[in-house]
């Protein structure tokens, strides 16, 4: 009977470490972001209330535009890559017995490094006197510049996110892979379907779930691009890398405009929270 | 009759089936292995590049005449370079050991406790996951340099310890525990911090320990939030310090070389503890 008295003070007792650091690094900051965005805070710290003028200049901003089109065709490039590249390890892991802890291992090792490491390495890999043009001047063949070219850069950027993060995606696949009996492939087998069609018929349809969670993990996570680009290209070359994260940044602690720098903020916001309503919305109907 | 007529013959043609299915394998193995040289070169290309002679030529025009460890010394020697080291140590330390504290303690009332407000709370943390940290960028650095935390270690560490992920995992685990447990230890006369330290910490350690590897990593290689508050060597994390080294030092021998130190605590993790990972992922979800 004591104990019961006491339990409501111990359970927020508790709970209460975790719910002070929440209250003030994450509530209060994203109250604070939207606030922020109707100011124009600068570095002194000084503000005024000036309503929805940032929003103004933020639409009539080329740099904007140019770093959510620059954001979008990263996304475009990369989701399909990462996942055409998890999907095809995964269920080639999925097909063999021997060696299958090396090869998942061999495969997953970039997953543990850094943004920051992948990005000096493949620096080097894409730099005129690196990896890529050395092994192509054996063919006679190049240079290219890879960091050089506008319209190489996103996919060059999408291939670094994806060699250090596929591994993820890989074991959540993978994982979804060994869910499904093997008693209907052995039925369809029997059936006669021949291995593209077990693959579309009966594989695809049920790894459909690990599938979706996959797509707005990476999704996500395309719109988050920061390290790689901060490490190789700087936004660069002529701005055909500058994301909107890159954007934040800069306006930010270059231009030390926090007001402006927030409602950029915001439209990531935004952008994250209407790929999480979806997705949301989708597990809720199929899984629960 | 029939019986010993099937028997042997279907055994025959187990038999017979196996070789050729093996033999159907070689594509999925030369598959597999070109995309692990893909995943590997980069690394192998990193230390071939990190041990050869500074200034002489290196792959991929000419393989290197000869290997050293110069390069590794110099940046071990290098200004600063010791100093990151200690911060990301720090950095990552600190906050393993308050995140598995706070987060079982949250992760245990949540779980087995009532109080008032409980399920607002919960859904607050979990609503909070779907705010990318980089919106509330701007807004935290201005509350924690106004606070004084700007090039502090608390002012680094303390604002990444609000975990959500870690509360919500513990919450899960220790939903699965009996309440018997705690029941029994009760009418024993156990004080609460008492049933916390001696029948959660405890029951809960493989959790622990798998959310105590993924937080370790999360800071080790963070960087866009030790970027804008370090502002000098005093905190600043390693992977902060590679980019300062790169504006600084164009050597591709030396860069090579500080960026295979700085990724050794991720390997030792992963090949101590890579069945580990792989598993906690594919049940948790983890990232």
């Amino acid at each position: 009977m004591r104990h019961r008295l006491r339990d409501p003070v111990t359970g927020l007792l508790f709970v209460l470490p975790m719910l002070v650091l929440f209250l003030i690094f994450k509530i209060f900051p994203t109250l604070g972001a939207a606030g922020m965005s109707l100011t124009n805070w600068n570095i002194g710290g000084e503000w005024s209330f000036i309503g929805a003028d940032n929003y103004t200049r933020l639409v009539n901003d080329p740099n904007f535009w140019s770093s959510l089109r620059a954001t979008l065709v990263y996304t475009v490039i990369y989701v399909p890559l990462v996942m055409a590249v998890s999907l095809g390890t995964a269920v080639l892991l999925n097909s063999i017995v021997f060696l299958r802890g090396l090869f998942r291992g061999m495969l997953f090792l970039p997953y543990v490094t850094s943004f920051v490491f992948a990005g000096i390495i493949w620096r080097w890999i894409f730099e005129f006197d690196g990896l890529i043009n050395g092994l192509l001047a054996k063919m006679e063949l190049g240079p290219v510049g890879f960091m050089e070219r506008a319209e190489l850069v996103l996919p060059a950027l999408a291939v670094v996110s994806c060699w250090k993060g596929f591994g993820y995606s890989m074991l959540i696949l993978l994982a979804g892979l060994k869910a499904i009996p093997g008693s209907y492939l052995e039925a369809a087998k029997v059936d006669g379907a021949g291995p593209w069609q077990r693959f579309r018929g009966i594989t695809l349809p049920l790894l459909k779930p690990a599938l979706f969670f996959v797509l707005v993990i990476e999704t996500i996570a395309s719109f988050q691009v920061f390290d790689t680009i901060y490490v190789m290209t700087g936004g660069g070359p002529a701005k055909a890398s500058y994301t909107l994260i890159y954007g934040i940044f800069e306006r930010g602690f270059r231009f030390w405009e926090f007001g402006y720098a927030a409602t950029w903020g915001m439209v990531l916001f935004a952008i994250v929270l209407v790929v999480s309503l979806i997705q949301r919305r989708f597990v809720g109907k199929e899984n629960t | 009759m029939t019986l010993t007529a099937t028997r042997p013959a279907a055994a025959g043609t187990r038999q017979a089936a196996r070789p050729r299915r093996h033999g159907r394998r070689w594509p999925l193995y030369a598959l597999l292995a070109v995309m692990s040289l893909l995943t590997l070169g980069p690394f192998i290309a990193m230390l071939i590049v990190a041990l050869s002679p500074r200034g002489e030529p290196t792959v991929p025009a000419q393989w290197p005449d000869s290997f050293t460890f110069d390069n590794l010394a110099q940046v071990l020697e290098a200004s600063g370079f010791t100093e990151w080291t200690f911060n990301s140590l720090v950095y990552s330390g600190v906050s393993v050991v308050v995140i598995l504290l706070t987060a079982s303690m949250a992760g245990y009332a949540f779980a087995k406790k009532r109080f008032p407000g409980r399920d607002t709370i919960l859904w607050t943390f979990l609503a909070t996951m779907m705010v990318p940290f980089q919106a509330t960028l701007i807004p935290l650095y201005v509350l924690v340099s106004d606070l004084g935390g700007a090039d502090t270690f608390w002012g680094l560490i303390v604002p990444t310890l609000a975990n959500s992920q870690a509360v919500f995992l513990m919450r899960q685990f220790i939903l699965g525990l009996p309440d018997e447990l705690f029941d029994a230890a009760k009418v024993d006369g156990a004080s609460e911090l008492r049933v916390y330290w001696t029948i959660v910490v405890p029951l809960t350690k493989p959790i622990l320990a798998t959310l105590g590897v993924f937080v370790f990593l999360w800071h080790w290689n963070d960087f866009l939030w030790p970027l804008v508050i370090s502002q000098s060597d005093s905190t600043r994390t390693l992977t902060v310090g590679l980019t300062v080294l790169k504006t600084e030092e164009l050597q591709w021998s030396l860069m090579m070389s500080s960026a295979a130190i700085s990724a050794v605590p991720c390997l030792l993790v992963f090949f101590l503890l890579q069945r580990y990972l792989v598993n906690s992922i594919a049940m948790t979800g983890l990232k």
